[in-house]
């Protein structure tokens, strides 16, 4: 094994003090740039599995009527197949290069919270591993990777898979939470002093607006994920009749699912925003169009989501209104296609690789953009949704564009990762192979679903066309198997002895090729002067430097405090956890059903404990000011207080839970019940994490480290609480006083 | 009667909306004389007049609930939008108490007006009533223009900065969903007046139910969509608007020094 310590430090990947314990230096780092080598490689260790995986699911269905797998083994392969290749590769791999990348873009040492990072990093080979656990415990998942309800509901899927399933998916959103909060505090706090927020590289750019869309979507899916969780587990009907509405679970998950789309391409849209005008000889054409149609696109993926439902009947007047917001995406995505285009007019273009991937990128895209257009038609969507037409579709968008615009990234950036360029050689045969053998693939699915081949299905009659086009399919997909092998073989030939890469081999512009290839531990000697959107350009040609880009002052500087920012960031996702709890507690409870209901709720009791809840909001105010107004006592006096009150609002909960028990109300017992403990109680598990907060801070405190100026912990957890606070204020007026009004 | 003779002739030329557009249309006069924004301004009332003396108020008077929706967006969004933009830009907004200028206040201002007056018994009320909603009426234009003087105030400096208006026009957008979802999917009437109509003065019911094809449940439902949807874009468009401010800033000239 100690040749590959000594590669790596021939390379400059390691350090020769670290060569003894090269593992833990690798395993234990909180280094961004190690952070983000070991989430690609995680994610190329998935893409492995989930390849495989596709090469079965090809393999099954290369003639009519193959036995090669059990049928129940397809669905298992199929459900694995997407969940790995969505949660396991296409989201590490993004996040990875974004870990690598964004720091170095805008001048910053490491990430807001390096810590941070490493735990949401490690949540992922969790996650992966609790996942594929399921094969051991009697039998994958074999709902799909949407899990649709009853389907993935007890009766209907007895063994333990789907639990894995939504267990696993639910360690990776946290994951994914965590590392996006990371990436809004790191862009926003950790910039340096001269990247103005406008100055921001494109794909740093991307991959904050993206944080956004991933720390409001991925809460949805994990409320959704818990009711699953709740239903499978405690014998509830949130999915299920009677009372249940399966319909619902569709809801939820495709109100993640759309924006999840997004949340992987916008990216990929950034790494093509970098790479193209690079290759082109030119600045990107329309910054702030680019820039801007992001934030529409990923604003307007929010609330489309219905257009993934046209077939399940919610109704003309409901399609109505879905067929035309999802019309309206394809006008910022549009937008980007034609500035990429027009970024390469007039360009002097150079086909290396990491260009050659973002042009078929950028091709495909448009594909994978008409045929989407078409399943925004209602009436078409209809006739190919459940076929392989719809599988064509968004294999363009998650292959064609993003499995792509990473390959172009991979080629672009591993030099300056490992210090060794990779062999165009090998690159050009990569590109070629997978190039062909994608559209073999995934061109002829388009038909095949036309000519009406359903899919999701284990194997098919021998119907005309169908046997040769399915195998002209898996033909296509050994190609890409091809490309990936040689593209793993072009890394391990360019690690052992690859051509030496210069500081900025392709002559770009942004801030990362300003340090050497590997960059040092904390990234930069110094950094060049900033004033213009390509910094490096402006130091090559002093003569015809950038316009330079305006700093607005107040907000273009703006800078906060990130601990402050990332709790913000926080509650933000936290809100749309419980606005889906909150909204489903409305959905189920719209008329009274038989069995317990809110009227057996004692509002009284309730009253004077949430009135203990909300004084403590007071409370902690108090000792805020206290800490402002250096008066020690008095902050550890009213943080105590706090404390007390949260504890008595706890307590008063567990009476009010125990009393509910005795008078044999379970969480089982109706959906009013289901709902009811299903919010309260989460509810009570963040007052519960809010307490254990503040008796740390209150640890610390005693302990004198708050003496330290500035302490920005309590400020921190106190807005947490506040929040807490607020949303007792939404569920006491949604659980105990409106029902009592109708 | 058809619908041909309906939208001809269910226009009510209500004395007070008139003069209330016209004295306002003096005032702008008197204290502006023909700015150069007028266009903007008379757009605005001609939308007013358009949402309380055409069909759609008809329609909204009893009807359709989601007629009554039309009016309420048009009321809090688009009539006190295109007004402030009317205004010329040294204007300046002084609200008393110094409070209302918080973001925080036209923020609840506008949200709060979508989730106050959809209140079952008061959605009923404002139909039942014509007391009720005439202060309806000039409550949603009032709170409308406090929310959007955070973002459309005439002068810059009373205005959110770009990103500051990005979050409160997306937090106000995603609150409004989650009223449209609600009604979109409510299992429940949130408007009963609207589903059993008490008299039929126009003699259109059978128009809308048979002609139109709109039962009591979808009408909600449209309702519903309307604001989740095209008003979600309203808010969506003006932070397009926000984003081109942010990148439209004129560039400083190049400073020499690093």
């Amino acid at each position: 094994m100690n040749e590959i310590a000594a590669v790596l430090e021939r390379t400059g990947l390691l350090s020769p003090e670290e060569r003894e314990h090269w593992k833990m230096a690798w395993l234990s780092t909180v280094d961004h740039k190690r952070i983000g080598i070991l989430y690609m490689m995680t994610g190329l260790v998935f893409f492995v599995i989930g390849g495989i995986e596709a090469l079965l699911i090809r393999l099954q269905l290369a003639v009519p009527r193959s036995t090669l797998l059990h049928p129940d083994t397809y669905n298992m392969v199929f459900t694995m197949h997407g969940t790995t290749m969505i949660f396991l590769v296409a989201m590490p791999v993004l996040f990875g290069l974004a870990n690598y990348i964004v720091p170095l873009q805008i001048g910053a040492r490491d990430m807001a919270f390096p810590r941070l990072n490493a735990y949401s990093f490690w949540l992922v080979p969790f996650g992966g591993i609790l996942l594929h656990f399921s094969f051991l415990s009697g039998g994958a998942p074999a709902v799909g990777w949407f899990a649709y309800a009853p389907l993935s509901e007890t009766p209907y899927s007895s063994q333990s898979g789907v639990d894995y399933w939504a267990l696993s998916l639910l360690v990776l959103g946290i994951g994914s939470v965590g590392a996006n909060i990371n990436f809004i505090a790191t862009v926003l706090c950790s910039r340096a002093p001269q990247m103005t927020l406008r100055r921001l590289p494109l794909f740093s750019w991307m991959i904050f607006v993206n944080a956004f869309l991933v720390i409001l979507a991925l809460p949805v899916l994990n409320a959704g994920l818990v009711m699953l969780l709740i239903d499978r587990l405690l014998n509830t009907h949130f999915f299920l009749m009677p009372g249940g509405s399966a319909i619902m679970w569709q809801h939820i998950f495709w109100a993640f699912g759309h924006p999840e789309v997004y949340i992987v391409a916008i990216p990929a849209f950034g790494l093509l925003s970098e790479i193209i005008p690079v290759f082109s000889r030119k600045p990107i054409f329309g910054y702030e169009f680019v820039a801007g149609s992001t934030v529409a696109i990923a604003f307007l993926s929010l609330g489309v989501w219905a257009h993934h439902m046209f077939t399940v009947g919610l109704g003309h007047t409901i399609d109505l209104f879905f067929v035309a917001s999802s019309m309206l995406i394809a006008i910022p995505t549009g937008v980007k296609v034609l500035n990429w285009s027009a970024t390469m007019i007039g360009g002097r273009i150079h086909f290396d690789t990491p260009m050659l991937f973002c042009i078929a990128a950028l091709v495909q895209f448009l594909l994978a953009g008409l045929t989407g257009v078409s399943h925004a038609v209602a009436p078409l969507d209809w006739q190919t949704k459940n076929s392989y037409y719809l599988v064509a579709h968004f294999h363009f968008v998650f292959v064609g564009l993003i499995v792509f615009a990473i390959l172009g990234a991979l080629h672009y950036w591993v030099p300056k990762m490992s210090g060794r360029m990779l062999s165009e050689r090998l690159g050009k045969w990569t590109f070629w192979l997978m190039v062909i053998g994608f559209n073999m693939t995934f061109i002829t699915q388009h038909f095949l679903g036309l000519a009406g081949m359903p899919r999701r299905v284990f194997t098919y009659s021998d119907l005309p066309g169908w046997g040769w086009m399915n195998m002209v399919a898996t033909v296509g997909t050994f190609f890409m198997t091809a490309a990936s092998l040689l593209f793993v073989w072009n890394l391990i030939v360019s690690l052992l002895n690859g051509r030496k890469a210069t500081d900025n081999p392709w002559n770009a512009w942004t801030l990362e090729w300003a340090t050497t290839s590997p960059p040092p531990h904390e990234n930069f000697r110094a950094l060049p002067p900033i004033q213009s959107r390509r910094p490096l350009w402006d130091i090559a040609h002093p003569d015809r430097p950038d316009p330079v880009v305006g700093s607005r002052g107040r907000i273009d500087q703006f800078k906060p405090e990130k601990n402050k920012t990332s709790i913000i960031c926080f509650i933000l996702s936290e809100t749309g956890f419980f606005g889906v709890l909150i909204l489903a507690f409305l959905y189920y409870n719209a008329s009274p059903q038989p069995g317990p209901n809110s009227h057996e709720l004692d509002l009284l009791t309730t009253g004077l404990f949430s009135i203990c809840l909300f004084a403590s909001s007071f409370t902690i105010w108090r000792a805020e000011t206290g800490l402002r107004n250096n008066q020690q006592r008095r902050m550890i006096g009213w943080l105590g207080a706090t404390i007390v009150l949260g504890g008595i609002f706890i307590a008063g909960q567990g009476f009010e839970y125990w009393h509910l028990f005795k008078s044999g109300v379970s969480v089982s017992s109706n959906l009013f019940a289901t709902t009811f403990f299903t919010l309260t109680g989460f509810h009570g598990l963040h007052v519960c994490v809010g307490l254990i907060a503040l008796l740390i801070l209150l640890g610390l405190a005693l302990a004198g480290d708050s003496r330290k100026k500035p302490w920005p912990a309590l400020d921190a957890v106190g807005l947490y609480w506040h929040f807490v606070d607020v949303v007792w204020v939404f569920v006491l007026s949604v659980v105990y006083i409106l029902p009592r009004l109708q | 009667m058809n619908t041909q003779q309906f939208l001809l002739s269910a226009w009510m030329w209500n004395p007070v909306v008139l003069a209330i557009a016209a004295a306002a249309l003096a005032l702008y006069l008197i204290a502006f004389r023909a700015a150069d924004r007028i266009g903007w301004f008379v757009l605005a009332l001609l939308v007013f007049l358009l949402t309380l003396v055409s069909p759609i108020n008809a329609l909204a008077d009893g009807y359709l609930f989601s007629a009554h929706m039309l009016q309420h967006i048009s009321l809090l969004l688009i009539v006190p939008g295109l007004l402030l933009v009317g205004l010329p830009r040294s204007f300046s907004l002084k609200w008393r108490p110094r409070i209302l200028a918080h973001p925080l206040a036209g923020w609840i201002a506008g949200v709060g007006a979508m989730w106050f007056w959809h209140w079952p018994t008061l959605c009923n009320a404002a139909v039942t009533s014509r007391s009720v909603y005439a202060v309806q009426t000039v409550s949603l234009l009032i709170l409308g223009t406090l929310f959007w003087s955070q973002v459309i105030a005439p002068r810059e400096a009373e205005r959110l900065s770009p990103p500051g208006a990005v979050l409160y026009l997306f937090s106000a957008c995603v609150s409004c969903s989650a009223l449209g979802i609600i009604l979109t999917f409510s299992p429940l009437t949130v408007c009963p007046v609207y589903a059993i109509p008490a008299a039929d003065p126009l003699g259109i019911t059978n128009m809308i139910r048979a002609d139109w094809a709109i039962t009591p449940e979808r009408d909600q439902q449209i309702g519903g969509l309307l604001m989740w949807v095209p008003m979600c874009l309203i808010y969506l468009g003006a932070i397009f608007a926000q984003i081109a401010r942010w990148f439209g800033e004129p560039a400083p000239a190049r400073t020499t020094s690093a």
